[in-house]
């Protein structure tokens, strides 16, 4: 320190009431307090508090039908206050002797993105920021490189000259590697081949996400929103019910719908046909006649070992 | 501060307490945005629009002569003898490239079934001895709403696709013990005279998360502005 200056004694036998020392020490108190206060108000907007019931829920496959029943109860109340939509949420188990495939006629897709839009109004997928479990590729003619494909294409009229369409989506692999990676078993393999994410045991890791080699899973960065007037009240536990923040979501063959026997929301709307579901294990089903009679196109990233449920073909 | 002008203490007190009150006035500001949060709070996205309702619909490209009975709609298009006479087939012009010359009456038919114009008889698939009927190379007759097997005595391999269920639509139910099937003939998305599918307009697709992504080149559809 320098030396003393002449004026420091005035300043110590001063008896004004602010010091710099006094004054510093309030306003860091101020400014921290006010930091403090800032750094919690996230907790204004927060709106969705896990209840108990929630926080205490078993594990999927460990609740009993009583249990099952109590939690499905819990997400109608959820989804009617949210919503104001009483729902049907029921939990639909696989089916002995099924095994769903799809199949997917290159010839025919034209790139409309009506599946695209189709599968978020069936499954009650996020608008704003928007997620969507279909992804249409356009690729040039006379190449199967997803380097060269792009999703975003914006025409008016499809399909274009020169392109082909191929949409992505789940690919419900036999040897799925995104339930390896998952660390807390929140999704797995069921018996129709279905793989399915519990939401409510998801903790948001993303991990499956990464593992995917088909880019098949969407992460709700941010909470959902689904216009009341477009929410699909026939819900699924394990199928298009609400999700909230910080889970993760992807293609589930519409199980809400097939494992009552219906076909899914993308096939319905596709308006050239070139969407075929069905049972594998029926001889006499069409996706059977498909993968038995047609060129069938190897399964995406075949090399990865994954070996989807999803097939692409050709007709001619 | 220059030594050989030394400063009142006065003086000295009243700049002080101008720093002070500076330094005051910045740390109540500083707390004040602070509280209100100003850097912490994620930008709101702007809004994404719903998706039109008539990309949601699944009701086909077009209705047959069954659909068009079951609606109960205008069917005067297909009386045909309230302009044809009985017994007589009408004559089929061709000009000088042996192109069909469709009559104004039939303005609304386009032809173009098959890549050439070598298939522009009506009579391949019309019956010229009853125009209420259609008719297949082998004999058969057969009326207007079951027109699928007239389709197929050419198109055998997509007859046959068509029957296993490989192609076509087909809506309903994939478990026949849920519920049956519904399988669309082949003219409610083909025209049986032009029958390729034409182009369609496409629903938007995704739209980017970040401005930045919008716009690099394919970056999707722009977000509106806000």
């Amino acid at each position: 320190m320098a030396a003393p200056h002449p004026f420091n004694m005035s300043d110590k036998t001063s008896d004004q009431a602010l010091t710099r020392r006094s004054f510093l020490r309030g306003s860091a108190a101020v400014s921290g307090l006010a930091a403090l206060a800032a750094s919690l108000s996230p907790l204004r907007e927060l709106k969705d508090f896990t209840s108990t019931e929630e926080f205490l829920q078993k594990y999927y496959k460990e609740l009993s039908p009583e249990e099952m029943k109590k939690v499905l109860a819990r997400i109608e109340r959820q989804v009617e206050r949210e919503y104001g939509i009483r729902p049907h949420v029921r939990d639909l188990r696989p089916m002995d002797g099924v095994e769903f495939v799809y199949c997917l006629n290159l010839t025919r897709c034209i790139g409309c993105r009506k599946c695209v839009h189709a599968c978020v109004a069936e499954n009650n997928q996020s608008r704003n920021p928007e997620i969507q479990y279909i992804r249409v590729l356009r690729l040039p003619h006379g190449s199967l490189d997803l380097e060269k494909a792009e999703h975003r294409y914006e025409a008016k009229e499809v399909p274009e000259k020169g392109f082909f369409y191929m949409p992505v989506q789940c690919q419900q692999c036999e040897n799925p590697p995104c339930v390896k990676v998952c660390p807390v078993n929140a999704t797995w393999q069921e018996k129709d081949g279905i793989t399915v994410i519990d939401y409510d045991w998801c903790i948001g890791c993303r991990y499956c996400a990464a593992a995917c080699p088909y880019w098949a899973r969407r992460f709700n960065f941010a909470r959902p929103e689904i216009p009341k007037e477009r929410l699909n009240p026939q819900m699924a536990y394990l199928g298009n019910r609400p999700r909230q923040r910080g889970v993760m979501e992807k293609c589930h063959f519409c199980l809400q719908r097939t494992r009552e026997g219906r076909y899914p929301a993308c096939l319905e709307v596709c308006p050239v046909g070139a969407r075929k579901f069905g049972n594998i294990l029926d001889p006499n089903s069409e996706v059977s006649h498909i993968l038995r009679e047609k060129r069938v196109f190897i399964q995406l990233k075949e090399e990865t070992g994954t070996s989807p449920r999803f097939f692409y073909y050709f007709d001619k | 501060m220059e030594p050989s002008q030394p400063v009142s203490p006065d003086r000295r007190h009243a700049r002080t307490e101008v720093t002070l009150a500076a330094v005051g006035v910045l740390f109540v500001a500083l707390a004040g945005l602070f509280v209100a949060n100003l850097w912490g709070r994620v930008p709101v996205p702007p809004k994404i629009p719903l998706v039109d309702k008539k990309f949601l619909e699944d009701t086909p490209w077009r209705r047959s002569y069954q659909d068009l009975v079951a609606a109960k709609e205008d069917l005067s298009d297909f009386d045909c003898f309230a302009c044809h006479e009985k017994n007589k087939p009408p004559l089929i012009r061709y000009d000088a490239n042996h192109k069909i010359i469709i009559p104004k009456e039939h303005a609304n038919i386009k032809m173009g079934h098959g890549s050439h114009d070598r298939n522009n008889l009506c009579y391949n698939c019309h019956n010229e001895a009853n125009l209420l009927t259609l008719q297949v190379r082998d004999g058969r007759e057969l009326k207007f709403n079951d027109s699928t097997p007239l389709c197929g005595s050419c198109h055998g391999p997509t007859y046959r696709d068509w029957e296993a269920g490989a192609h076509g639509r087909i809506s309903g139910h994939w478990n026949a013990k849920a519920g049956q099937p519904k399988r669309l003939a082949c003219v409610n998305c083909h025209d049986p005279h032009a029958p390729s599918i034409p182009q369609r307009e496409a629903a938007p697709g995704p739209h980017s998360l970040h401005e930045e992504d919008a716009a690099k080149p394919g970056g999707g559809p722009r977000r509106p502005s806000h």
